[in-house]
């Protein structure tokens, strides 16, 4: 019989803190890929802007339309740099962390025990450098993490599932009095029914 | 005892609910498309048998769409089996299922049958619905789904429960009620009816011309009359909304679970197991202050959400402690939210206005100053939901807020799927930070707090979920 439910208070401080220098970075070779991502959007819209500049109005000269939108797409690949910097991850026993955002701070919290499923992502860029997209779903909101090896995002996959699933059976055991009983077995099939033949 | 082990097929008036939802998904273009051919084509020869054969193919494609649909009780999962051209064999492991709904349209009332709509979570959309069964049929499905959820033990004194497993009447709104109901809900609707109907008026004046309609000149009496109007409208159909929506609208508790049946034309039946309930809302504008009424919602994983409006404090107080969470008088919300945050947002607008106003200069010159007005009543607003705002943190993490009309909201701290805080330049400044918490059907967000204690309500809320061993779904 397990244990009922309790619940006494605990002082904040005695708790388990998420510390920030536990923090484990993630490869900087996801920087790489984010690059080359913010390149081929620069490219495209650096044409597109030039195209339509010197269709609809040439007093404004195209170059300078087009040294705009490059300014524009510079700031963001600093923005990208920075923000791939303070992109970590953090396991602890019971649960994972996201760190992210420049201008805005973020730290996202989930617990093994709420997560529903695990993927692991490989785009054709992560691919040719190695690297993988971790996505840990829950019924809620899901966390994603970037820029791992394929070694640590299978790891830390193996990990969550296993963790969520030994979570999932100690509350199994933990409930499994309150839960009503299994239906009773089924009756043996009848004498007259003809099993299957395995071939050969 | 229904055996439902059987495969079942629907009642044959299911055939019309399916040709119009095949009807339905063909999509509104191709809808446009038919009716112009059949209304441009010269109905004769063998052109005139095209309506017929349009009508005909719907028919047939849902006599064999409703004799391909089944479903069955097997080893603890539903089993539908449909599709005609697509044959999709659909397995919902019954306790999987958030909720079960039984709903009866018009016509369900007429032939005595209902609708029965189950919802896994899987989606932002129901899993699938069974269009029209006998009642007893449906009402054994719910009772099967509710029990093989997993359940936790009543908590002493706060968990009312049926020993016989027969349903517990916990309130039914009567007609007074419902009329208090209507009369105190925001009386607003009337503006999207007949706001369109005033902004084209003078369209629809000039194109009835003996209506004598054209001699009516502006007078400044014409104001509060055309105000009573509107309030008079949108209590009218306020009256109707809620008499159809909530008729008889009764909520009860059996040890599986809860029950909300409502509804004047159309009878719904929602249920859905205690610890599928993720958060316990409520709102209150000033009319329902006055009566004593709020409005509350129950949100559960997926489309099972009980909304229980026109509930008094007790009925409100009742409702919480079947979610199993603490009623909301008697939690101490003392904390608040740093001042920073009025600062916050008047600074936000007024960048914003300014550069509204500056643009706009060009076009309608210094009326643009107008944009600034903006300015002081987000002030005024955003002081008053500082200064209301309170927030407390015990089994759950619960928030009241209140500028003209008032909310509640609260989440128990084991229902928890996700944890931020969040620190953006203007907070990091002033040591300040934002914590939400997200459960499967909502969040709660408590915004400029000072950041250790962020980070300690992070903390705390993780190991409450961590070592919480009820269940959360």
């Amino acid at each position: 019989m397990t244990d009922p439910f309790t619940n006494e208070p605990i002082r904040a401080d005695h708790l388990p803190r998420l510390t920030d220098d536990a923090f484990v970075s993630v490869d900087p070779r996801y920087l790489r890929i984010s690059l080359i991502g913010i390149a081929s959007t620069a490219t495209i819209v650096t044409i597109l802007t030039v195209m339509i500049a010197t269709q609809v109005d040439r007093k404004v000269p195209p170059l300078l339309i087009g040294g705009g939108v490059l300014l524009l797409l510079l700031l963001a690949a600093i923005m990208r740099v920075l923000e791939v910097r303070r992109l970590a991850y953090q396991l602890r026993e019971h649960d994972l962390s996201l760190r992210s955002g420049v201008l805005t701070h973020r730290v996202e919290s989930l617990p093994f025990s709420r997560v529903q499923h695990v993927n692991v992502h490989r785009g054709p860029l992560e691919r040719s450098l190695g690297l993988a997209t971790l996505q840990v779903s829950t019924a809620g909101p899901d966390i994603s993490i970037p820029g791992l090896t394929e070694a640590d995002a299978e790891r830390i996959k193996l990990l969550v599932t296993e963790r969520a699933d030994v979570v999932d059976e100690t509350a199994a055991a933990d409930f499994a009095p309150l839960r009503p009983p299994p239906p009773p077995p089924l009756p043996p099939p009848p004498v007259s029914s003809v099993p299957l033949s395995t071939p050969g | 005892m229904i055996d439902l082990t059987a495969p079942q097929r629907q009642s044959p008036l299911a055939i019309l609910f399916l040709g119009l939802r095949i009807f339905r998904s063909l999509g509104i273009a191709q809808l446009v498309i038919i009716v112009v051919f059949v209304a441009r084509a010269p109905f004769n020869g063998s052109l005139a048998l095209v309506p017929v054969v349009i009508i005909l193919a719907f028919g047939g494609f849902s006599v064999l769409a409703w004799w391909r649909y089944t479903f069955q009780l097997v080893d603890g999962e539903v089993v539908v089996n449909k599709g005609v051209v697509r044959v999709a064999r659909l397995n919902v492991p019954i306790e999987r299922i958030q909720s079960i709904a039984i709903d009866q349209q018009l016509l369900h009332r007429l032939t005595g049958l209902v609708r029965v709509t189950i919802d896994t979570a899987g989606g932002r959309e129901a899993e699938f619905s069974i269009d029209a069964i006998a009642r007893p049929v449906a009402e054994e499905l719910q009772r099967q789904a509710v029990t093989a959820a997993p359940t936790s033990a009543p908590i002493d004194g706060t968990q009312p429960t049926s020993e016989s497993g027969e349903d517990r009447v916990i309130f039914t709104h009567n007609t007074r009620r419902l009329l208090v109901m209507a009369l105190t809900m925001s009386p607003l609707t009337g503006v999207l009816v007949l706001g369109p109907l005033v902004a084209f008026g003078g369209d629809f004046r000039n194109r009835v011309p003996d209506t004598g309609l054209g001699n009516v000149t502006f007078r400044w009496w014409l104001i509060p009359i055309g105000a009573a109007v509107f309030v008079l409208f949108s209590v009218a159909l306020n009256i109707v909304r809620v008499f159809l929506r909530d008729w008889r609208l009764t909520l009860r508790s059996s040890s599986t679970g809860l029950r909300r049946t409502s509804g004047l034309l159309s009878r719904t039946s929602t249920t859905s197991s205690v610890d599928r309930i993720q958060m316990v809302a409520s709102a209150q504008n000033p009319l329902q202050r006055r009566a004593g009424l709020r409005s509350v919602q129950l949100a559960t994983v997926g489309q099972g959400g009980f909304s229980l409006g026109g509930c008094d404090n007790a009925q409100f107080s009742t409702v919480a402690s079947l979610a199993a969470v603490t009623p909301i008088h008697e939690l101490t919300l003392d904390r608040r939210v740093h001042r920073a945050e009025v600062f916050l947002a008047v600074r936000n607008v007024t960048l914003l206005c300014v550069a509204l106003a500056g643009a706009m200069f060009a076009l309608v010159g210094w009326w643009s100053l107008l944009a600034l007005i903006a300015i002081p009543f987000v002030w005024v607003t955003k002081r008053t939901v500082v200064a209301n705002f309170r927030w407390g943190l015990h089994d759950e993490l619960a928030s009241s807020s209140k500028v003209i009309s008032s909310a509640t909201e609260q989440a128990l701290l084991h229902k928890t799927n996700t944890v931020d805080v969040t620190q953006s330049i203007f907070e990091r400044r002033r040591g300040l930070g934002r914590v939400k918490l997200t459960t499967a059907a909502g969040a709660i967000a408590i915004g400029m707090i000072p950041i250790a204690d962020a980070q300690a309500l992070r903390d705390t809320i993780l190991h409450a979920v961590e070592t919480d061993t009820r269940p959360w779904i």
